[in-house]
């Protein structure tokens, strides 16, 4: 229990109390997610509880495969047909997960945007770049096209690209940092109220990646707008997010202010996590992965993990511990017995 | 492994012939044993240097010595080593297997290159998986069905099998998440220690650079 006195001493209460007071934007209840596949039932998201407030930037962190981008594909209703979605996820009092399609079609693009991984891919290859960000301006606010694509030119302006060529330019005639800012003026044309960031810098070099970044955060922080970043680049998680959620295996094993996080790792996952860093020397967590067919019974990070106890691989559902600040604030959340 | 005075010009364009000069007057060393860092910005040429080295690319002027023969006039049996000796690992795991062929077989075909008698196959397989730490169940799987960690760890075990002396690792973490990188990193040093190898690192992570490597040169 030392790790979370110490944690309870030094935390920042002033920020937790902000948080506290602060309307949450996005509520995220208890979301299950899973695949019928011909191996057998994938349980991709278990039990996800997360909440995204106004103005603040959340990141949920983990490895490849353990359920990030289908926690929010799942929020904006873009799953596959085989997937069976339980739990609710309350946007302005609605349940997003319980909305028809042409009801979730008038969210989508205006209030809630998403930047998705490999814009190369995402972005339609016949179609200029301009009318492909002045497309949601014309279906959402009916303008003419040719207001609509001053706008896009605009906003490419605003994004960088301010050569005039660009706007009549195809996808595949700009390079991967192009493309990207073509997909966030896209996403930020409408001004959404949240966005959903999947991987943004994925597949770009530093420099681009670094520079695409700075764009989002900018567009962020000018349209007052809440952002929720899906990451397995740490160090990017730790520079742009006032909070973090890490993520294991489908579930959501600790959630916190990002500097406190890095600071006191409570979970042993985000401490082994944070010790595949550089700056920690790049030790490996033992073992891998494990399925999501057939997930560990009890805590999914028993068999890898170096703190582990007898009671660890119970059958009972491990349940997400609180832990409060002197005011009876949420300073973090951890699902672990040790806590 | 050396080579000497490097210079490579790629030419593009049927009618207006444009060239571009990509390495000029590049020397290095890979010595027994150690890791030798390549570091530079995109678009250097550090790829098409590493592809020089495996010999997969001819360069435009300047020599490759390989146990201090060049290797342009290598012939029979020492072109077969040289060929076998240096391998390359690319920075996709994907993009370096089959996608048609599962991963048994992708393994089965080294062997049979190598002309491993038939009934060896089975346990040199199982041999290769254990040495890079893959279990036997991935064997059926398509290389779209495994993680970009396991895809690096099977395209590692068909270079191993071949029992090269240089390895020339292009990216081979930047592609994967963080904690995989550490695994694969941790592999490859492993490895060296085991079995002497030699490794030209090219990356453009200072970090992984600095962890892994012996010596650094920057292009």
């Amino acid at each position: 229990m030392t790790d979370l006195q110490d944690f309870m001493q030094g935390c920042s209460r002033a920020a937790s109390e902000s948080m506290a007071n602060n309307q949450a934007i996005l509520s995220i209840e208890d979301l299950s997610v899973s695949f019928e596949t011909a191996m057998g039932r994938v349980m991709a998201a278990d039990g996800v509880c997360l909440k995204l407030h106004e103005r603040e930037t959340v990141a949920l962190v983990g490895e490849t495969g353990c359920g990030k981008s289908v926690v929010v594909s799942s929020i904006v209703q873009l799953l596959p047909g085989n997937a069976s979605v339980r739990g609710r996820a309350i946007y302005e009092g609605r349940d997003l997960l319980s909305l028809g399609e042409k009801e979730m079609a008038g969210i989508r693009g205006s209030e809630i945007a998403m930047i998705f991984q490999n814009p190369s891919l995402a972005l339609n290859p016949i179609i200029k770049a301009a009318e492909q960000i002045a497309e949601p301006v014309i279906i959402h606010w009916r303008l003419p096209k040719s207001q609509a694509l001053d706008k896009a030119g605009e906003m490419l302006r605003r994004l960088g690209l301010g050569n005039r060529a660009i706007p009549g330019m195809f996808p595949f005639q700009l390079s991967g940092g192009m493309n990207q800012r073509v997909m966030i003026a896209a996403a930020m044309i409408l001004s959404p109220k949240i966005i959903i960031a999947d991987e943004p810098s994925k597949g770009l070099d530093a420099n681009s990646a670094d520079e695409v970044m700075g764009e989002i955060a900018r567009l962020r922080d000018s349209a007052g707008a809440s952002l929720l970043l899906i990451t397995h680049d740490l160090g990017l998680a730790r520079k742009i997010s006032d909070r973090m959620a890490v993520m294991y295996c489908g579930q959501i094993i600790e959630t916190g202010r990002c500097e406190d996080i890095f600071n006191q790792p409570l979970h042993p996952y985000t401490k082994a996590l944070l010790n595949c860093l550089p700056q920690r020397g790049f030790q490996p967590i033992p073992g891998s992965s494990p399925s999501m067919i057939e997930p560990p019974e009890g805590c999914r990070f028993y068999p890898r993990c170096p703190e582990r106890q007898d009671e660890c691989c119970m059958k009972a559902g491990l349940q997400m511990v609180r832990i409060l600040g002197p005011e009876g604030e949420v300073l973090r959340e951890v699902r672990c017995r040790l806590y | 492994m050396r080579a000497e005075g490097i210079d490579k010009t790629y030419v593009s364009g049927l009618v207006f012939r444009k060239r571009h000069q990509v390495l000029r007057n590049v020397s290095l060393k890979i010595e027994e044993g150690r890791t030798l860092g390549l570091m530079g910005p995109s678009g250097c040429g550090k790829t098409t240097l590493g592809m020089i080295l495996a010999g997969l690319l001819n360069p435009s002027a300047g020599r490759i010595l390989y146990h201090e023969k060049d290797i342009r006039n290598l012939k029979g049996e020492e072109l077969r080593a040289y060929r076998r000796g240096v391998q390359m690992v690319f920075q996709d795991p994907e993009g370096s297997l089959n996608p048609r062929k599962s991963i048994e077989r992708s393994i089965h075909e080294v062997l049979r290159l190598l002309k491993t008698p038939e009934k060896e196959w089975r346990s040199r397989t199982l041999e290769a998986l254990e040495g890079v730490g893959l279990s036997e169940e991935l064997l059926c799987r398509y290389p779209s069905q495994i993680s970009g960690g396991q895809g690096q760890r099977v395209a590692l075990s068909r270079v191993l099998l071949l029992n090269p002396r240089v390895l020339i690792l292009d990216e081979p973490t930047s592609a994967l998440d963080i904690s995989v990188q550490a695994q694969i990193l941790g592999l490859l040093k492993d490895l060296q220690r085991e079995r002497g190898l030699s490794y030209l690192l090219i990356s453009h992570q200072p970090e992984v650079v600095r962890f892994m490597s012996h010596e650094t040169a920057i292009l």
